[in-house]
């Protein structure tokens, strides 16, 4: 008997074990990552990282100590938003999800001692990185635009002090001015941003300032959702702003900082305030840690966000080679929780399910007129497709436009929560 | 009764016990790797969801999902994925999903209390 009760015990002892072990197999599961940028991206993949696979130390690099989202700052051009509105901190994350966040800037990454050299000296070991730098600007493209032309002439593509510096000019133009926006090429930040910003600007203008215009030279001979915007324009805005094409100007050669005059390849334009968009690349970082080809850009398996380049460190965001898939922030969020789920499979041996990528934008056309489109992507051989998608029409009911306003604000709220809160 | 015969008839119902446990504790783990899967695959999938909707009853224009029974969310992204219910966003979401993945996320969904950290 008592032999039999041993083995009875060591047996279902076993088994017991066995269901214990699982679950400290998962529990000791450790890894190292370090995140590095605070942006949509950065934050999204270090929540749901933190969230979804609590074994894991992981750590977020950003050198700011708050971040105001690009999208939503055309609301604050047209004063109908505070940037303090659009500006979240990084709270939340450190103190409910346990995630360090170091406020540095990272001076280097070394993908094979697996080493990220932060500038203030420190060096942080890590077993998966992750970068999103977001863009960085081509400066140089255009003659005479540079870093220290921007305080003069913002682009207002990053938002912060830029996005005020343009509201400042605009408060302080004349009536009868002419505010120039100068569109960039494909591909860049927020495909229909240039044209949400004439839109909001034009209301500010229709407000305060009715009898100044918008010109827009744009470097494209087309650009997204065209209809829809020229459609708004003609309804809330006639007569205001007028769109010229690349194929029209040649495209913006050179500007003059003192004059604040826009050369194309056929006329110069005369701005009382102007807008310069220049054309774009990945973040800087992204650069110098060879995570970039020769087009500017990441390339990344759409699987996982692994770099193609470099092993072992995923980007996610703008700064990629995004296939089919747009620059956004919506973009960048649905890329980062795919990126999430699959390092925490690689470093923890839990199952990734297959992703599903999505965009959708809210697009503001007037404050009670906004428009969508939903698009979702799925990965073929290596690259990211488009699989459905579906936009708003022209000619739609204005009650249907107001609920995309009404829609568009709760999604700003839910949205930021689900990136910071 | 023998001794032996005591024996042997309780050592046989002491096998079948031990048989019992190793079963059952099988089933425990098998049954506990496979909530947790669905519940790993539900959590993954809810992470589109929470892009606009909140897990946590708040909800500003756009609803929160808390507090919803798996048929009702079921139906809902049902609806939407045959375009009974309209929503040009919903539509695309739901059109992404198998009915397979829909019930895990249901299943996942409906699980949340209110006032539940995101996942």
């Amino acid at each position: 008997m008592t032999w039999t009760r041993r083995k009875f015990g060591t047996v279902a002892g076993a088994a017991g074990l066995a269901a214990l072990s699982a679950r400290a197999a998962r529990s000791q599961a450790n890894g190292r990552v370090v995140v590095i940028g605070g942006g949509i991206g950065g934050a999204t993949v270090a929540k749901y990282l933190a969230a979804s696979a609590a074994t894991l130390d992981v750590t977020l690099i950003e050198p700011k100590q708050r971040y105001t989202t690009c999208f939503f700052s055309n609301f604050y051009l047209a004063g109908l938003r505070s940037l303090e509105s659009l500006t979240h901190g990084y709270e939340s994350l450190a103190q409910q999800y346990g995630i360090k966040v170091i406020h540095d800037t990272a001076a280097a990454i070394d993908p094979v001692a697996k080493t990220v050299k932060l500038a203030g000296g420190a060096n942080l070991d890590y077993d998966r990185a992750v970068v999103a730098p977001g863009i960085a600007f081509k400066f140089g493209a255009i003659e005479g635009y540079d870093e220290a032309a921007a305080q003069i002439i913002p682009h207002a593509w990053n938002a912060g002090p830029q996005t005020k510096l343009l509201r400042q000019q605009l408060e302080s133009m004349e009536d009868g001015g002419i505010f120039v926006i100068v569109a960039p090429p494909n591909p860049f930040r927020c495909p229909p941003g240039p044209y949400e910003r004439a839109c909001l600007v034009a209301y500010y203008f229709k407000q305060f300032k009715r009898r100044s215009k918008i010109l827009i030279l744009d470097a494209k001979d087309s650009f997204f959702e065209q209809d829809l915007f020229q459609d708004a324009w003609s309804r809330h805005y006639p007569g205001m702003i007028e769109w010229l094409p690349g194929q029209f100007t040649g495209g913006v050669k050179s500007v003059d900082l003192k004059t604040r005059t826009v050369k194309t390849a056929g006329e110069t334009f005369n701005a009382s305030v102007a807008n310069i968009i220049p054309p774009q690349v990945a973040g800087e970082l992204a650069q110098r840690a060879g995570l970039a080809d020769q087009s500017g850009w990441c390339p990344i398996d759409p699987m996982t966000f692994e770099s193609k380049l470099q092993a072992g460190i995923h980007v996610v965001g703008d700064a990629i080679s995004g296939g089919e898939m747009p620059k956004s922030a919506f973009a960048t969020n649905s890329q980062a929780k795919i990126c999430a789920f699959a390092i925490a499979a690689a470093l923890t041996g839990r199952e990734q399910a297959a992703p599903h990528l999505f965009n959708t934008c809210f697009t503001i056309l007037a404050p009670n007129d906004a428009v969508t489109d939903s698009i979702t992507f799925k990965p073929v051989a290596g690259s990211i497709k488009i699989n459905d998608i579906f936009i708003s029409q022209v000619g739609e009911s204005d009650e249907l436009r107001r609920q995309g306003a009404r829609q568009a604000d709760g999604w700003y709220a839910a949205f930021t929560h689900d990136v910071f809160g | 009764m023998t001794s032996k015969s005591r024996h042997a008839a309780s050592a046989w119902s002491i096998r079948q016990i031990v048989t019992l446990w190793i079963a059952a504790g099988l089933l425990v783990l098998l049954a506990d790797r496979s909530i947790a899967a669905n519940d790993n695959q539900g959590a993954q999938l809810a992470a589109m969801c929470t892009s606009c909707h909140r897990l946590d009853g708040r909800d500003k224009g756009i609803p929160s999902t808390a507090g919803l029974d798996k048929e009702r969310l079921a139906g809902a992204m049902m609806a939407f994925k045959s375009g009974q219910r309209s929503s040009q966003i919903m539509h695309a979401v739901a059109l992404s999903f198998s009915d397979g993945e829909i019930a895990a996320l249901a299943e996942y969904l409906a699980a949340q209390p209110t006032g539940t950290k995101q996942r």
